[in-house]
């Protein structure tokens, strides 16, 4: 059991504020994914709710209980860190029961719950080994041994898989999900890989510059992202984006720039004339004649990704990309139009960055 | 085909020729600190009468020298002081280095840079200075002429606090919040993780400060009066006013030399691990 409650929480660092006023509710079994790029406070974010870094401002309540000032051994709360900080000088067997001699639990005690961590994880054969004589996967085990071991009431896990290849990061991705489904614990997991927190994540935190941009399901954050920013940083390709005027004909609103015309569904009059970011992903896209086409541009770069083609567009100033199955039968240097259905068009006031929602009634900004 | 095994065969003269030169360099720079200690014990094994001999090999051998040393002297004696000392002062300078290079290194607080800067400038100032002051108070606690009297004041040298300081600031901090997750105290996180990652640099300094303690002449000296607490005062037995006596002296020296000798023998490879890894850092 444990939930934990973020509120206003805030970190300076001399002139830097590393985290600025973030405030999440990471309800019992979640499993929160904090991305952001790389100095976005994710880290300093993260070693706030341990315990390691004391906040400047703003609270941590966990099962409700305020944990802002109750020092790190005592919050039950357990931490895999990106280095894995193993203890050079135990074996495996005694670095994974580290915390419980910490503890003064009975031998016995440690020696069943090692034993059985130990047999979940796969690690039967390296006991007695050091951790430099150990590859980087099974570090990143034994790390995550000594986590499970306390059984704490929730996992924070600071890039546990960044030091991974690639085909191991996907096997230890799908490891960690089935961890989380089988233990039913609160884990809080960092990573700037959009991969990652959209495949392991129940719920995405997305953090720019220190301040939470958007909290929501993956599907959620991909399908209607509240910012520009989050817009841009899920996805891949990124989303384009290109300003326009919007303009109401017969009750139909249409988004109006150099070489756009698009029609992005009905609107109410106050709505005309306003200004907009106009996004749509590369896979909603369709390529279409380009003398009649609601966008029309010029092909700047096609790259072959095997199974699909991504080819990037220049429309009037903004970038656009289109992704198809291969070939898509463009070439740099030819001009092309393209399509989308109005539902697929993300709207972003140029100002705020925020999302507009179309609601039945007029486009409005969202209330944050 | 043949060009490039002409131009493998002439690098590979020059690859050759350099380490020899090195390798002779280096013999050479060997020969020269050894002999010293060579010539110190070829000494002590002379005859008395052939002890101004000049021949490189003392023959016949004679441990006429070591019997008068033991003699005269309570070699067994002045072993144990000497050892007591030096163990002393060198533990408890090891102690005091561990636990400040611990704060200096690990901990935030008030006024650290300051702190830091007196002790680096406590070993700058000589010893010379010092010693009065210290003097006269070992002499109100009434511990002149003790054992205890020598080690008290160099309990803590900052030798020991900046190296070890140095060594742990090396040390990566996210295992240290591991032991403050996992439930450790600050104390028990040096214990049973900063010491025993650190043994190699432990035992390198601790054996470099005993040696300065076991070869420590001038403060023994002055804090002992009578001369035979030590082995290094031992040796002014064998100084006279009509000239040295050099076979027992060197007897005596070389008797002194040798728990320095063994130790190195014993800790060699973590001595010259500790050092790298300090060059490293
Ligand atoms: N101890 C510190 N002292 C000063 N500034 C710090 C400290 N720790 C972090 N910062 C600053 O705070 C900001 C956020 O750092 P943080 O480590 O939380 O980023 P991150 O999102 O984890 O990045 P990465 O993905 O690279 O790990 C950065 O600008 C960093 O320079
Ligand atoms: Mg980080």
């Amino acid at each position: 059991m444990s939930r934990i409650q973020i509120e206003g929480l805030t970190r300076r660092f001399g002139q830097v504020t590393a985290v600025d006023h973030v405030g999440i509710d990471i309800p019992d079994g979640d499993f929160l994914v904090l991305l952001g790029p790389s100095g976005c406070g994710k880290s300093t974010l993260l070693r706030m709710i341990a315990g390691l870094t004391p906040p400047s401002d703003g609270r941590i309540l966990l099962d409700g209980r305020d944990i802002t000032h109750i020092p790190p051994r005592d919050r039950d709360l357990a931490m895999v860190f990106q280095s894995y900080a193993l203890y050079p000088h135990l074996t495996v067997a005694r670095n994974i029961g580290f915390p419980l001699r910490a503890r003064r639990r009975p031998r016995t005690e440690i020696d069943s719950r090692v034993e059985t961590v130990t047999r979940v994880l796969g690690l039967g054969e390296l006991l007695t080994r050091r951790p430099r004589e150990l590859s980087g996967g099974q570090r990143q085990r034994v790390a995550l041994a000594r986590a499970l071991v306390r059984d704490p009431g929730a996992f924070l896990l600071d890039e546990p898989l960044s030091n991974l290849d690639a085909t191991l990061r996907t096997a230890t991705r799908a490891e960690l999900t089935e961890l989380h489904r089988r233990l039913g614990s609160t884990f809080v997991h960092v990573t700037h890989d959009q991969v990652e927190a959209m495949t392991m994540a129940t719920r995405i935190a997305v953090l720019n510059r220190g301040r939470l941009e958007q909290v929501g399901t993956p599907s959620e954050v991909y399908d209607a992202p509240a910012t520009t920013f989050v817009a841009g940083f899920i996805g891949s390709p990124a989303m384009g984006l290109l300003s326009a005027r919007l303009d109401l004909v017969d009750g139909g609103l249409y988004a109006r720039a150099e070489g756009v015309d698009l029609p992005v569904g009905p609107g109410d009059p106050e709505d005309g004339a306003r200004q907009v970011l106009v996004g749509v992903r590369a896979e909603h896209l369709a390529l279409v004649a380009p003398s009649t086409a609601p966008l029309r541009g010029v092909v700047r770069l096609v790259e072959n990704l095997g199974s699909e083609e991504v080819a990037h567009c220049l429309v009037g100033e903004a970038r656009l990309t289109v992704r198809g199955p291969r070939p898509l039968g463009l070439a740099a240097g030819d001009s092309v139009g393209l399509t989308t259905d109005p539902e697929h068009v993300h709207l972003f006031d140029p100002g705020s960055g925020r999302r507009l929602v179309r609601t039945p009634t007029p486009v409005t900004a969202v209330q944050s | 085909m043949t060009t490039s095994r002409a131009m493998t065969a002439v690098l590979s003269v020059g690859e050759t020729r350099r380490p020899v030169l090195g390798h002779a360099a280096l013999a050479v720079l060997g020969v020269v600190c050894i002999f010293p200690i060579y010539w110190l014990y070829a000494t002590s094994f002379r005859a008395p009468e052939d002890i101004y001999s000049l021949s490189p090999f003392p023959w016949p051998l004679s441990g006429a020298n070591y019997a008068t040393a033991f003699q005269v002297l309570d070699i067994g004696g002045l072993l144990l002081n000497t050892t007591v000392m030096a163990v002393g002062i060198a533990l408890g300078q090891l102690l005091t280095g561990l636990l400040a290079g611990y704060a200096f290194a690990a901990w935030e607080f008030r006024g650290k840079q300051l702190l830091y800067l007196v002790f680096v400038a406590t070993w700058l100032v000589p010893f010379q200075v010092t010693m009065i002051p210290n003097y006269a108070l070992l002499s109100q606690l009434g511990v002149l002429n003790t054992i205890a009297g020598v080690v008290l004041p160099s309990l803590c040298s900052a030798l020991g606090v900046i190296l070890l300081r140095q060594h742990m600031q090396g040390f990566p901090t996210e295992l240290l919040e591991a032991a403050r997750l996992d439930g450790r105290g600050s104390w028990a996180t040096l214990w049973t993780v900063v010491v025993p990652n650190l043994r190699p640099a432990l035992a390198a300094l601790g054996i470099l400060l005993f040696v300065n303690a076991w070869n420590e002449y001038f403060w023994p000296a002055l804090v002992l009066q009578r001369s035979n607490a030590v082995l290094q005062l031992g040796l002014r037995s064998f100084m006279g006013s009509e000239g040295n006596d050099w076979g027992p002296m060197m007897a005596t020296a070389g008797m002194a030399c040798l728990p320095v000798l063994l130790l190195y023998l014993v800790l060699q490879k973590q001595i010259v691990n500790g050092f790298v890894r300090s060059g490293l850092k």
